[in-house]
């Protein structure tokens, strides 16, 4: 099932299938790229950054950030 | 001839300068900007060589002033050498800030620092074949006790800048040299995805 | 087979084709061999998410304060400099230094002295001598380097232990609704040391919005150490009123700006490194750094305003100043007309204005309620020179026009309006 990284749920994992065109090279210093393995390590509330962990380093991104990446869960 | 070194933020970039510098180290401010860097003299070959602590980095792709300052450093700087410190234990993602800079025609030393945490993480770098691959000296590094860093003061008259055909040529042949025929031709389907 | 692929490599490469390479490298020099999770990475993710992590937040931020307090304040501070300055340099000072009590120039130097029943009698304590070898000396050997130290120390080994992302990925949450990163905690944090550093620490933020959104704020709501250590000294009891009262105007006065000032405020992308065991000489290394350039710039400026301060109260100036702007201080703000004094020291340095305040509260002129005022006034009003300076160099003169503009009009909105909060809570 497909779903935005910002709507998976706590320790949920999944792989990234798609990361919109403008944050492509942002991110991708930080080890998140397509195809890879991601957790999500935690989610703040009220809309609050989340944390994610991609090859054991974990990077924090905004919600509006996380909402531009699409990730493939079981 | 000047030392840059740079690296991702919290690789243990600034216990690096300390170690490899002198007594005499100043910070100074990138002029027009407020970002600080640290600069000193270190001993190479009976000579001082100034060496420049680059601000933290995860890619020349600027997304704040530090990585901006980053990139203006390394591009006002032709004549560098580049130590590149990454973190041994998360070399996949330091390898990309190195390729980088190698793609711009810089001389590289690679430094695989925190070698001790990887080494507790069960995460093993074969570090010959990835200097044969790389074509630059690649150094294993513990920043905090000071091993490896003779080798790498020792390493960086070695570096020279590295065509990137070049190393993904070199990867190929390492595959190709390692792998079984199945293997050859699964990275020969992978390489045509490259270009 | 591949040299014909060869020709199409097009530097640099594209993201995607060089993390392709990456992969095809690590997957024949890297080993990933089988990885247990420890107790670091365990407390690595508890201390940002939020259920565990913001009561760590709160427990390490109160181990701060009672550090701060407790090691500047009552060890350094009470326990030797106190006793050294008021009951040995001063009176030293007044024994030998030529001119004696009603001298201009002793005045200017030793003891300025005070009125008590129409006569001028000598002080008894560096706070009220107002001189520059006794009051000058005393705020920054006496009380504000230890301050200073206290703070950098701690904040040194937070920043090395690699606590400060986590912090910052807690607060986000917050200071992403007024257009900020969680990271702006950083230069925030460091502003309580000083606000020089401070403004420098703003440069991971991305934008110009965010950049001059965060130096505003930080020039006006956050006091810095020399100013912290000086108000614990003189009115610790009301700390509490004066950190909730600036806290509130931080964000109050964030959202606001973040409404009306151009420009985008993009979303956080940071790396929240392992946490690590910090190296005992980088932390004497920074703390050695930012403690030396602290006293470079303080020392200097602490003298040279008492020198200036002195000199106006010598001249009459200073009456001739509360004259003028003493009805506005009076009816709108609510502090007695003496309060100028302070407020020009203040343009040089906010420890020296604190420890003017000082002086004046000793003469027992002020309630309560108006050093409260007097205090947090001194704060918003305008940085200190030397932040000054550095953010005319940091930004163009327009943006530090805007940046004055709300200056002022930030001053009168909020002093009037703790005016008017005391006059209806009847303590005004």
């Amino acid at each position: 099932m497909e779903k935005k990284l910002s709507e998976m749920d706590f320790d949920e994992e999944g792989t990234v299938k798609e990361i919109a065109e403008d944050l492509r090279a942002k991110i991708a210093g930080m080890g998140i790229r397509v195809g890879k393995n991601i957790r999500m390590a935690t989610k703040q509330p009220i809309k609050g950054p989340v944390v994610v962990e991609v090859d054991k380093s974990f990077t924090s991104l905004g919600l509006g950030i996380a909402e531009k990446i699409v990730v493939e869960v079981e | 001839m000047k030392i840059l070194l740079m690296g991702h933020p919290n690789v243990g970039k600034s216990v690096f300068f300390n170690r490899l510098t002198g007594a005499k180290v100043f910070e100074s401010n990138y002029p027009g900007t407020t970002v600080d860097f640290m600069k000193g003299w270190m001993r190479l070959e009976r000579e001082d060589v100034e060496l420049i602590d680059v601000p933290g980095a995860f890619s020349l792709e600027p997304k704040d002033r530090a990585e901006e300052v980053a990139v203006k450093m390394l591009e006002e700087n032709r004549d560098s050498v580049v130590v590149c410190v990454l973190d041994a234990s998360k070399v996949e993602r330091g390898l990309y800030l190195a390729l980088e800079i190698i793609e711009r025609g810089y001389p590289v030393v690679v430094a695989l620092n925190m070698w001790d945490v990887a080494e507790d993480k069960n995460i093993r770098i074969d570090v010959e074949k990835l200097e044969r691959i790389l074509g630059v000296p690649v150094v294993p590094t513990i920043a905090i006790s000071g091993e490896g860093f003779k080798e790498l003061v020792s390493k960086i008259k070695d570096a020279a800048p590295v065509k990137i055909e070049k190393i993904i040529e070199s990867v190929g042949a390492v595959s190709a040299a390692a792998s079984t025929g199945e293997a050859q031709a699964q990275g020969g389907g992978e390489s045509a995805a490259v270009s | 087979m591949k040299r014909k692929l060869k020709e199409v490599v097009k530097v640099p490469l594209s993201v995607d084709e060089r993390w392709d390479l990456i992969e095809k490298i690590s997957k024949q020099t890297v080993e990933f061999g089988a990885y247990k999770h420890t107790l670091k990475d365990a407390i690595a993710e508890l201390t940002v998410k939020p259920l565990t992590g913001i009561p760590v937040a709160i427990a390490v931020i109160y181990g701060f304060w009672s550090f701060f307090c407790d090691f500047a304040g009552t060890l350094f501070t009470d326990g030797f400099m106190v006793k050294i300055f008021d009951e040995h340099w001063l009176p030293w000072l007044q024994s030998f230094f030529l001119g004696g009590l009603g001298n201009p120039f002793y005045a200017l130097m030793v003891d300025a002295g005070h009125i008590e029943d129409g006569v001028l009698v000598a002080s008894d304590n560096c706070f009220e001598a107002f001189g520059v070898l006794t009051s000058g000396l005393f705020i920054v050997f006496g009380v504000v380097l230890w301050a200073v130290l206290a703070f950098y120390l701690i904040f040194a080994i937070l920043e090395d232990i690699g606590y400060l992302p986590r912090l910052a990925v807690l607060v986000d949450t917050v200071l992403h609704k007024i257009g900020l990163h969680g990271y702006a905690i950083v230069p925030t944090f460091l502003s309580l040391g000083c606000n020089v550093p401070g403004v420098t620490a703003t440069r991971p933020l991305e934008t110009r919005k965010q950049r001059f959104m965060m130096m505003t704020l930080l020039a006006i709501f956050v006091p810095c150490g020399a100013q912290i250590g000086i108000m614990q000294e003189l009115v610790p009891e009301l700390m509490g009123w004066i950190f909730l009262t600036l806290a509130i105007g931080y964000l109050g006065f964030g959202f606001i700006l973040n409404k009306i000032v151009l420009g985008k405020s993009p979303e956080l992308i940071m790396d929240v490194p392992p946490y690590q065991m910090p190296t005992l000489r980088n932390i004497g290394r920074k703390l050695w750094i930012r403690t030396s350039r602290f006293l470079l710039v303080a020392v200097p400026f602490v003298l040279l305003g008492s020198i200036i301060v002195g000199l106006m109260y010598l001249t009459g100036a200073m009456d001739w100043l509360a004259a003028v702007f003493g009805p506005l201080l009076m009816v709108w703000f609510g502090v007695p007309s003496e309060t100028v004094a302070p407020l020009i020291a203040g343009f040089l340095r906010k420890d020296l204005a604190v420890g003017v305040l000082g002086g004046l509260m000793a003469q027992g002129i002020m309630t309560t309620f108006q050093v409260f005022t007097s205090v947090v006034l001194l704060c918003i009003y305008f940085p200190c020179l030397a932040t000054f300076a550095l953010m005319l160099k940091e930004e163009n003169w327009k943006e530090i026009l805007g940046s004055f503009a709300s200056l002022v009009a930030m001053v009168f909105v909020y002093g009037g309006l703790i005016h008017l909060i005391g006059i209806m809570l009847g303590v005004a």
